[in-house]
């Protein structure tokens, strides 16, 4: 099991040792169970570090703010900055070592391992404990977690409140790390399709229905697009402006730029953002679940992307995130890939 | 017959053999339907998702792409990369409920122009029986 | 006007209200959200906050202003588009999200009344229910002037006593309500004022989440636009538009022109939300952005609502709904933020 103390002397260690520019990493909220995102400067805040199954947060994604800032700074600390990752995040680390957004040398990664557990679902929480609010949540012995409540201690079996994509995940330890704390646990899920499974046994119909009524409640927050570490575009389509305008940039070049996408939320720009972010996505989506997490109407957007990511192993035997040297999926090709849909 | 559903195909062809092949048809003079809008692209490897949303977007019932055969690509590799991404882009659309017959892909050499009038007969006869692409299509 | 409502004859008196459109909170998967409703039977007052407020309904987040084409004769055509004429009630207001109301009532007019804002607003109805129990863990109405039972921007104020609901019309709109279902109202006696009462006090102090001292926090912002304190609360910031989409009282848009065809032209001009936290949304058409990081945008956010609507409004642009709590992704709590504000520099 991970030692949280180790976590934190290591963590400590590395900051005394000026190496490191920040720590990524999570910390208890002051309010409720939840943990969030923790910047760690300091080596006495190492402290505040925290390992539990509420650290739901995939924090790759800050190492794109990191890119960014970085960018802008006139004289840049170039020291790399320490990230603590789950397995699904490492694999994200992967991707973008892989897509050469970042350098190996600008990250040290900070591996933890789930306890052949997962991290929580909040919802699914809450409904078990019905009405009871949870204070902390903790990995207990082999698929379990502790829950605190009211001063009081419930033991619930894992595998009933994970997260769904944690059901389904298949490196539930870092791929890639410099240190790494706690053992494997090998756990493999019966299916890791399962849940885009069950959309698929629908008939058409019934599927455009299910996803008609599901994105016709999107409100465009664009929290999955922002959320997500794979969507780090400069421009987005989506964004009205999200043109390269510069100071020389005429009138008339902004007046002929296309407007892919209208900023209303009718049914066919829903449509057409989501498909757009899902086809961007394959083969680089390592099903973090955080979109689906982030989205405030509950879509499960995280299913198209499921949904291409069966495809590229089944059609090009293609996998997402395990080895930075290999050639993305969009960006390789084989002269025996399927094309017996082509006339 | 004045009211039987004219359905409307957009084509992206590309610029070095399928562009070139419904040209060889137009200049045989060979007949097929006229409900293609074709537009040319440099290279079906040029092809972004969002070309193919925004035809669906805009009322298109049917959209095809069409390339070079393999290992004929003018830019050598450009139809292998469009094979995978359409190959994708295709079990999204059937994932999301849309008729699978809406959207295709065909190889078409500069000298297959009977195989293009081929295709597209084929495809608006396919597309007659499902009716008008409402699924996608901006309607307000 | 003050009466009681049994709760079996409230979904009688909803249906005498048939003339009007009726919205009510309703259920869809987890997620709670205003919806029109059919049938007097369905309407669930045992709800949780919605997702949405009923800002959805006055301000819809895509209104159409007007429509252009090319006329036969090659002329530009334009015809400007007014929401119709539909008299509407909406059921199970939280106070907070009323109040919201009153506060966007000062934005769209004022000076200059904007139309479309009005005519939804002006033919609306709130009917208000008091919160029992705090409908999110993360409310703090108390701490912004609100309460629980506020009646403010309502016409009528529901209490649930149990087996009837106590009523309570506020303004003229409210007591034609009323007047419609009159035989199923009766007069409330003593005991009713009492556990009236009793019920508000209880839920008050249910509310455990507050911002202390909150006068101070104006004049703090004050002086500190360029605090190094915003980078540090936006790190984790992630850029989505969550807090302000999903708040009553934010109210920014964009206008745009949607062009369905080009020739012959045809299309609408409408507005959408827009919100502060997104890239574009200061962008200058030379290219430069005054408001370039998330540092500056999470500021204009926490400014917005505790400085700069207090100088111009007298009021705090938030009602303590607790929405951008509970849905930020990351877990950025406005009230950290103005108690770390509070406390900056002491």
């Amino acid at each position: 099991m991970v030692n949280l103390e180790d976590l934190k002397k290591e963590a400590k260690r590395i900051l005394e040792e000026g190496k490191i520019k920040y720590i990524i990493g999570y910390e208890r909220s002051p309010n409720g169970m939840m943990s969030m995102p923790a910047f760690i400067k300091n080596p006495e805040d190492a402290e505040r570090l925290t390992w539990d199954p509420s650290c739901v947060y995939n924090l790759t994604r800050f190492l794109v703010d990191e890119k960014r800032r970085k960018a802008k700074e006139k004289k840049p600390d170039t020291r790399p900055v320490a990230i603590v990752v789950k397995g699904c995040d490492s694999r994200a680390v992967v991707v973008l070592l892989q897509e050469k957004f970042i350098n190996r040398e600008d990250v040290y990664i900070l591996g933890v391992s789930c306890e052949g557990a997962g991290v929580v679902d909040e919802k699914k929480l809450t409904e078990k404990l019905k009405g009871k609010k949870a204070d902390k949540i903790e990995f207990s012995e082999k698929d379990h977690f502790l829950i605190t409540s009211d001063g009081e201690k419930i033991k619930i079996p894992a595998q009933e409140i994970l997260a769904e994509r944690c059901l389904e995940c298949r490196a539930n330890f870092p791929v890639i790390y410099d240190e790494v704390l706690g053992e494997k646990v090998e756990r493999r899920p019966e299916d890791p399709f399962k849940s885009i499974e069950r959309i698929e046994s629908l008939s058409k119909e019934e599927r455009w229905a299910f996803w008609k009524e599901q994105l016709d409640k999107c409100i465009r927050c664009y929290a999955c697009r922002s959320v997500c570490p794979m969507c780090y575009c400069d421009e987005c389509v989506v964004d009205t402006i999200s043109f390269a305008v510069a100071a020389d940039t005429t009138a008339e070049e902004k007046a002929q730029k296309i407007k892919w996408i209208e900023r209303s939320p009718d049914s066919s720009e829903n449509f057409v953002y989501h498909l757009v972010r899902a086809i961007h996505l394959a083969g680089r989506c390592i099903d973090c679940g955080e979109c689906e997490r982030a989205c405030p109407l509950d879509i499960p957007v995280r299913l198209l992307n499921k949904k291409l990511e069966k495809e590229a192993k089944e059609l090009f035997d293609y996998e997402v995130g395990f080895d930075p040297e290999k050639p993305s999926l969009a960006s390789s090709f084989k002269d025996d890939d399927p094309e017996d849909f082509i006339r | 017959m004045a009211d039987e559903f004219e359905p409307k195909i957009v084509a992206f062809l590309c610029k070095w053999c399928s562009s070139a092949g419904s040209d060889l048809a137009g200049v045989s003079r060979m007949q097929y339907p006229p409900n293609v809008i074709p537009i040319t692209v440099m290279c079906s490897g040029s092809m972004s998702p969002l070309y193919i949303l925004s035809a669906f977007k805009k009322g298109a019932d049917g959209v095809l792409v069409s390339g070079c055969h393999p290992g004929d690509c003018h830019y050598i590799k450009g139809n292998f990369y469009a094979r995978r991404r359409i190959a994708l882009v295709k079990k999204l659309l059937e994932f999301i409920g849309l008729e699978p017959q809406r959207f295709q892909m065909s190889w078409v050499s500069a000298a297959e122009g009977t195989k293009y009038t081929q295709i597209i007969k084929d495809f608006v006869e396919e597309l007659k029986p499902i009716g008008p692409q409402t699924k996608l299509r901006r309607s307000s | 006007m003050q009466k009681i409502l049994r709760k079996k004859s409230f979904p009688q008196w909803v249906k005498k209200l048939e003339s009007y459109k009726i919205y009510a909170p309703a259920k869809n998967g987890d997620v709670w959200n205003y919806e029109a409703v059919n049938h007097s039977e369905d309407i669930d007052l045992d709800y949780l906050n919605s997702v949405l407020s009923p800002k959805k309904i006055i301000f819809p987040q895509r209104e159409i202003f007007l429509e252009f084409s090319t006329s036969n004769d090659g002329n530009p055509e334009i015809n400007e588009v007014l929401p119709e004429e539909n008299p509407s009630v909406i059921f199970g207001v939280r106070p907070c999200d009323a109040k919201a109301l009153t506060l966007t009532d000062s934005v769209f007019g004022g000076d200059f009344d904007d139309l479309y804002y009005w005519r939804r607003r002006d033919q609306a109805i709130l009917v208000g229910l008091a919160c029992h129990n705090p409908p999110s863990p993360n409310c703090f109405c108390l701490s912004v002037n609100g309460s629980p039972h506020s009646k403010e921007g309502l016409d009528i104020l529901m209490t649930d006593l149990g087996d009837r609901y106590y009523v309570e019309s506020l303004t003229e709109k409210g007591n034609k309500l009323l007047n419609l279902g009159n035989k199923f109202f009766e007069e409330p006696k003593a005991k009713d004022k009492k556990d009236l009462e009793k019920i508000n006090l209880a839920s008050e102090k249910k509310i455990k989440r507050r911002i202390k001292e909150i006068k101070k926090i104006p004049p703090q912002l004050k002086e500190m636009f360029d605090s190094p304190f915003w980078d540090e609360e936006a790190m984790s910031c992630i850029r989505c538009g969550i807090c302000t989409y999903l708040c009553p009282t934010c109210h920014c848009f964009d206008i745009s022109d949607e062009v369905l065809s080009s020739s012959p032209i045809e299309g609408k001009r409408v507005r959408t939300w827009d919100t502060c936290q997104f890239p574009d949304f200061t962008m200058h058409s030379s290219g430069h952005n005054p408001r370039p990081d998330k540092a500056s945008r999470l500021r204009q956010r926490i400014l917005h609502k505790f400085q700069y609507f207090v100088e111009r409004y007298k009021n705090y642009q938030c009602t303590g709904c607790g929405r951008c709590i509970s849905k930020c992704p990351v877990g950025i709590d406005i009230i950290e933020v103005l108690d770390k504000v509070r406390d900056y520099g002491t």
